[in-house]
């Protein structure tokens, strides 16, 4: 079954506990240049999820100015991920967990994963000599022997839901059903779905989530090309061999005919004169 | 030739197969032993400070998720009060238990947050941290540079618990009393004057305890039970969780307010000092004050002079922050002679020492209300009225006043026995005349900015601090807050008389309702709405 995690944006708090376990677990540094909580934080290559403060004005029914909510970023594990579909060294590969996970050793560094992600999640070493490329892996070991995901299990408002895909969509449903929610589940549709699902009481598109993403999955749209290549590939060939083969028989044809007539011609003297 | 030439190539290989093997090997063991004896190529357990299994489980690697880990508490950015290093931070949950259930602000507002995180600033959650990553907001730098500017007159003002506390700092054993020599060192860093915030706590005392005979005889048309107001955490608690019980809440400032107001005012009077050079200090158990001093309504001295943009209190450092400080600057509180507090602001008595722990506000404030009503001394009972000393999480007493009857007073500290009482109060069976709150457990003593001697704070620490209070309190020779000769002056002089209008102007404050700054939990609704 895969799995997934609901985040319940209404819930967050701010606290960070997730950005500290994601970095304790995975052993990242912090790094004060590039903070991972608060309202500069983003990801970065030992940032593999931030929580970041967004200012919303004219939002909820506080009737305050301003109100505040906290958005936690990390990859959001695409079903038909663009990344691996980009990669042709199979360094990131789908788990059937559901986890999208990178293998560095077969890495060759080439970054087409960072071009293909829609939601500009992977990270690259750039102050390294042998870089890697870096992203939330959703703690694959954790999971494999049935633990959380180390945000997921310290998350101390609730506001992190880890289990099956489907029932966290049925209880998103549920949740938004209840009221408070605006009717939208982030990741259900988007990129052709995610593992990681989001739901809120502001629209996304204010919480700085990118609403244009296509619902197709988007290595379909590179496969539908590439699924001629070999028809293609064969094809071309065949039709240049033929090419060939008919433009050498019509070649041979036209020499012969011409040998045929000059030797018609000049059938007379050819015994005795010299041969040009 | 060929011959001379083989002979050669035939010595050369029997060389090396001797002597230069020999001597090759032998340089090669000599590198290796000197490598291994330097530790070159020694693999250790990465990064480890204090050696191999020194650390909390969470640091020795993927092995297994430590059951430890539990989260934490949100600390905004902008927090006066706290701050966090991520770092350090372990995700024990210690801020979270403290937090949640000794204070009972986290987990006691619904979701989603509006536009603060709910944060009484009592910086408890700072004395639970183990690794401390959470710490007190530094602000030595603010005072050093008022320090070295020699345009301004730079004063600082001690509370009732720093004396009690400081010297745990410096090796001493918890309670150890060092006024005199706190006094020294704040000198030795050089400040213009050092005041005592014991001089305005028996201040607070007078205007409280008159306050208090106003509510019972009606002139105030205000409710009973009247609440003190010294804690600034109890405060802001207050106006989120509690702002219907407003009435309640004695209008009185803090004694640190109180005593920044006067500097600004009553003492750049007397000493002929413009107020705009006067940078106030203050040395405090507790973080909330932070908050306090940088509150908006905190600058009764700009209106009094008529000026914009005058805090009362310039800056606030804590008893650890002051350590750092004196340390930094190389002074060791140990060797230190005892020295006086400057006059003007610099006298007490007994009940402004209590003051720091839990019960010490409402005991000093017996002692007062019963001199004012029946123009007594009281009886010695009431110079130590047990019932609401000690560590007991809600205290009641009650004291026979000739002419007015029974009063009965109730003392609590942790807001989680805070909210039994303020819940008996909104119900409407509070039979109390005064309650005293105080926002940390077992008072100013164990505020959230006071050494960590024991990590978490313990009773027996706090029980040292406060049993050292006490017996200040009986060595002195005026106990009562009315027989301070300076507050008596202080009155003839600039304020004529307790909740004079003056008075009103500089002492007395006003509060901000809160509850709309997080949404409130359903059960919470319910009650408030019946």
């Amino acid at each position: 079954m895969a799995k997934g995690v609901l985040v319940d944006i209404t819930r967050c708090v701010g606290c960070g506990s997730c950005v500290v376990a994601c970095k304790m677990w995975n052993k990242l540094k912090h790094d004060k240049e590039a903070p991972a909580l608060g309202k500069d934080a983003g990801l970065a290559a030992e940032n593999w999820t931030a929580v970041s403060l967004v200012e919303i004005t004219g939002a909820g029914d506080s009737g305050a100015d301003k109100v505040w909510r906290f958005v936690k970023n990390q990859c959001l594990h695409c079903e038909e991920p663009a990344c691996a579909s980009a990669c042709f060294s199979r360094a990131i590969v789908k788990t059937g967990a559901g986890a999208v996970v990178y293998n560095a050793d077969l890495c060759v560094g080439c970054r087409y994963c960072m071009l293909a992600c829609p939601f500009n999640i992977p990270k690259y070493e750039w102050d390294k000599v042998f870089p890697r490329v870096r992203k939330c892996q959703m703690c694959p070991e954790r999971v494999q022997k049935g633990d959380l995901p180390a945000c997921a299990g310290v998350c101390p408002a609730d506001a992190l839901t880890f289990g099956d895909r489907d029932d966290l969509l049925k209880q998103a449903r549920e949740r938004i059903a209840g009221g408070g929610y605006i009717n939208h589940i982030y990741g259900e549709k988007e990129a052709g779905g995610t593992a990681w699902l989001y739901i809120s009481d502001v629209p996304f598109e204010k919480l700085g989530f990118r609403t244009n993403v296509t619902t197709t999955p988007l290595p379909h749209y590179s496969e539908s090309v590439l699924r001629l290549t070999p028809a293609v590939g064969l094809g071309w060939g065949a039709l240049l061999t033929g090419m060939y083969v008919y433009n050498r028989r019509r070649n041979d044809v036209a020499r012969e005919e011409a040998e045929m007539r000059i030797s018609a011609g000049k059938g007379k003297g050819r015994k005795g004169g010299p041969r040009k | 030739m060929e011959d001379h030439l083989k002979e050669d190539q035939f010595a050369l290989e029997k060389k090396v197969t001797r002597r230069a093997f020999m001597k090759m090997m032998g340089g090669l063991g000599l590198a290796g032993i000197t490598m291994s004896l330097s530790g070159c190529g020694v693999s250790t357990v990465a990064g480890q400070a204090g050696g191999a299994g020194w650390l909390p489980a969470q640091y020795q690697g993927n092995a297994a998720w430590p059951a430890q880990v539990r989260g934490r508490i949100p600390i905004e950015a902008q927090n006066v009060s706290i701050v966090r290093d991520d770092e350090k931070c372990i995700l024990c949950g210690q801020c979270l238990e403290v937090c949640k259930n000794t204070q009972t602000v986290f987990g006691h507002y619904d979701f989603s947050l509006v536009n603060e995180i709910v944060c009484i600033n009592c910086g408890q959650c700072a004395l639970w941290c183990p690794t401390a990553a959470i710490t007190e907001r530094d602000d030595t730098e603010a005072v050093l540079h008022a320090l070295q500017d020699p345009e301004k007159y730079v004063v600082v003002q001690t509370a009732p618990a720093t004396r009690v506390s400081l010297g745990e700092e410096f090796g001493l054993p918890p309670g150890t009393w060092v006024m005199g020599q706190q006094v020294a060192a704040l000198k030795r860093l050089g400040f213009d004057a050092v005041f005592d915030t014991n001089f305005t706590a028996d201040l607070t005392i007078m205007e409280e305890a008159t306050e208090l005979i106003k509510r019972v005889k009606g002139d105030l048309k205000l409710p009973l039970p009247q609440f003190t107001s010294c804690s600034p955490g109890w405060v802001k608690f207050c106006e989120y969780f509690y702002p219907d019980l407003f009435n309640h809440l004695s209008t009185c400032k803090s004694p640190q307010q109180m005593l920044g107001a006067l500097v600004k005012t009553y003492y750049a009077k007397q000493k002929n000092i413009d107020p705009e050079k006067i940078f106030s200090v203050s040395i405090m158990p507790c973080t909330a004050k932070k908050f306090e001093a940088a509150r908006p309504e905190m600058n009764s001295s700009s209106h009094y002079w008529h000026k914009t943009a005058m805090q009362d209190v310039d800056a606030v450092l804590t008893t650890r922050e002051l350590a750092r400080l004196l340390k930094n600057q190389g002074i060791d509180l140990n060797t230190l002679p005892e020295e006086k507090y400057d006059p003007l602001l610099g006298e007490s008595t007994g009940g402004a020492t209590i003051f720091a722990a839990t019960g010490g506000v409402m005991e000093a404030a017996v002692r007062t209300a019963y001199y004012f009503i029946t123009r007594q001394e009281p009886p010695a009972g009431l110079l130590s009225l047990q019932p609401v000393r000690g560590l007991a999480g809600v205290k009641e007493a009650s004291v026979d006043v000739p002419g007015v009857g029974t009063v009965r007073v109730a003392v609590c500290h942790g807001m989680s026995n805070g909210r039994q009482v303020l819940e008996a109060v909104r119900k409407g069976n509070a039979p109390w005349h005064f309650v005293e709150f105080m926002s940390c457990p077992g008072g100013c003593i164990s505020g959230g900015g006071q050494p960590r001697s024991a990590v978490p704070p313990s009773d027996e620490v706090r029980s040292m601090r406060i049993a050292s209070l006490y017996e200040a309190d009986a060595r002195m020779a005026r106990r009562e807050s009315h027989e301070n000769a300076e507050v008596l002056s202080l009155y003839q002089n600039f304020l004529q008389h307790p909740m004079s209008e003056l008075a009103e102007e500089l002492l007395h404050t006003h509060y901000v309702d809160r509850s709309k700054k997080y949404n409130h939990l359903a059960t919470e609704k319910l009650t408030q709405a019946g």
